[in-house]
């Protein structure tokens, strides 16, 4: 297996076969992959927030859903991989604390991130295959061009497969 | 003012004041509560990269516990108490006023959930008394949040909540820590001030 790559926060990182990607401990955040099949490349993205538009200064895109799956399938593209043959995975978007009688929308960071991603990935024609997102708990997730799996572990219920 | 990067030395040194003031009065309140002796270190105040957030505070997987209160009146912010999980459960049996361990584990994990929220809540609450001593501002809290989870998922959520403002977060990190015990309980405060409420705190204190 190749030496794991970690992905930090708003970290965009894309390889060309053999590459594993991690990011540990992801909470309201987004761990999304897109990868070729075929020429065996994929992109990870650690994504924080939503939506971009009302801030000026982006030093890095990965941070925000609208800007960090364009620059992903650009990236992509530039190392290769076949647009037509992009498929996408992803994990995330816990909301580990609820209060009573509170809808803040602080808290619901993560559900707000997994829509603007599935809207993005939806406009720009990329089909997502498999998802393990929302609920209360964290993740830690990783990615492998070996299997092109996505493991995703859960404090205290286990590793998935997607 | 509207980038966290902005602060100077003066700024930082009040909000550190504020983190001492605030974690003696906690102390206070958690000793009381105990009726043990609880120190605490000297609060760190410092601007941290949002991307660096998660790694200041230990690795990523380890368990942790934390208690979340809001306060949404004068000045809004977020404050959490995390306390590494096992840790929180001596922290937590140290006001269950019974032997929990015949129990199933599911049972467990409620009495100490609801341990953990009342001091929690009790911690935090001291730490706004303080604040709201020093500024005059009414500062109710909500009931508490509790998660239990891997340390790098709760500060995830942190760094995007101070993701909002900026590229920077202000962390105020102060440790308390319950003395005359076999092993040590140290936990950490965190102060999470929403858009524009760290201006109105700084320029409240007449720093700004």
């Amino acid at each position: 297996m190749a030496q794991p790559i970690h992905v930090g926060m708003a970290d965009l990182v894309v390889s060309k076969h053999p590459a594993t990607l991690i990011t540990l401990g992801l909470g309201s955040c987004i761990g999304l992959v897109i990868y070729d099949q075929m020429s065996k490349t994929t992109g990870m993205v650690h994504i924080m927030l939503p939506d971009s538009r009302e801030v000026k200064n982006i030093p890095k895109p990965g941070k925000f859903a609208d800007t960090a799956v364009p620059l992903l399938l650009e990236e992509l593209a530039r190392l290769g991989a076949n647009r037509s043959q992009l498929r996408a995975k992803m994990a995330g978007g816990a909301q580990m604390f609820s209060m009573p009688g509170k809808d803040s929308a602080i808290f619901a960071v993560g559900t707000r991130n997994v829509e603007a991603t599935t809207k993005m990935l939806a406009a720009e024609g990329i089909r997502i295959v498999a998802s393990d997102v929302g609920g209360s708990k964290g993740r830690s997730v990783e990615f492998s061009t070996e299997t092109m799996k996505f493991i995703v572990k859960t404090l205290g219920s286990g590793t998935k497969e997607l | 003012m509207d980038h966290t990067s902005d602060y100077t030395n003066f700024h930082m040194d009040a909000i550190r004041e504020v983190g001492n003031i605030g974690t003696g009065n906690a102390a206070t309140a958690l000793s009381r509560l105990l009726g043990r002796t609880v120190d605490m270190d000297v609060p760190v105040a410092e601007l941290v990269p949002i991307y660096e957030v998660a790694a200041h505070y230990g690795a990523p997987e380890m368990p942790v516990c934390a208690v979340l209160v809001r306060t949404e009146e004068e000045f809004s912010c977020s404050l959490i108490f995390m306390i590494e999980e096992e840790k929180a459960n001596l922290l937590a049996d140290l006001i269950i006023p019974m032997d929990i361990s015949g129990m199933d584990e599911e049972s467990q994990l409620q009495i100490r959930d609801s341990a953990l929220s009342e001091q929690g809540n009790i911690i935090l609450g001291a730490f706004l008394n303080a604040l709201s001593q020093i500024t005059g501002w009414v500062l109710p809290t909500t009931t508490p949040a509790v998660a239990r989870d891997m340390l790098g998922s709760i500060m995830d959520l942190v760094a995007s909540m101070f993701g909002v403002i900026g590229d920077s977060a202000m962390l105020v990190k102060t440790s308390l820590h319950v003395k005359d015990l076999d092993s040590e309980l140290g936990g950490t405060v965190i102060m999470i001030p929403d858009p524009g409420a760290l201006e109105a705190l700084l320029s409240k204190l007449g720093v700004l």
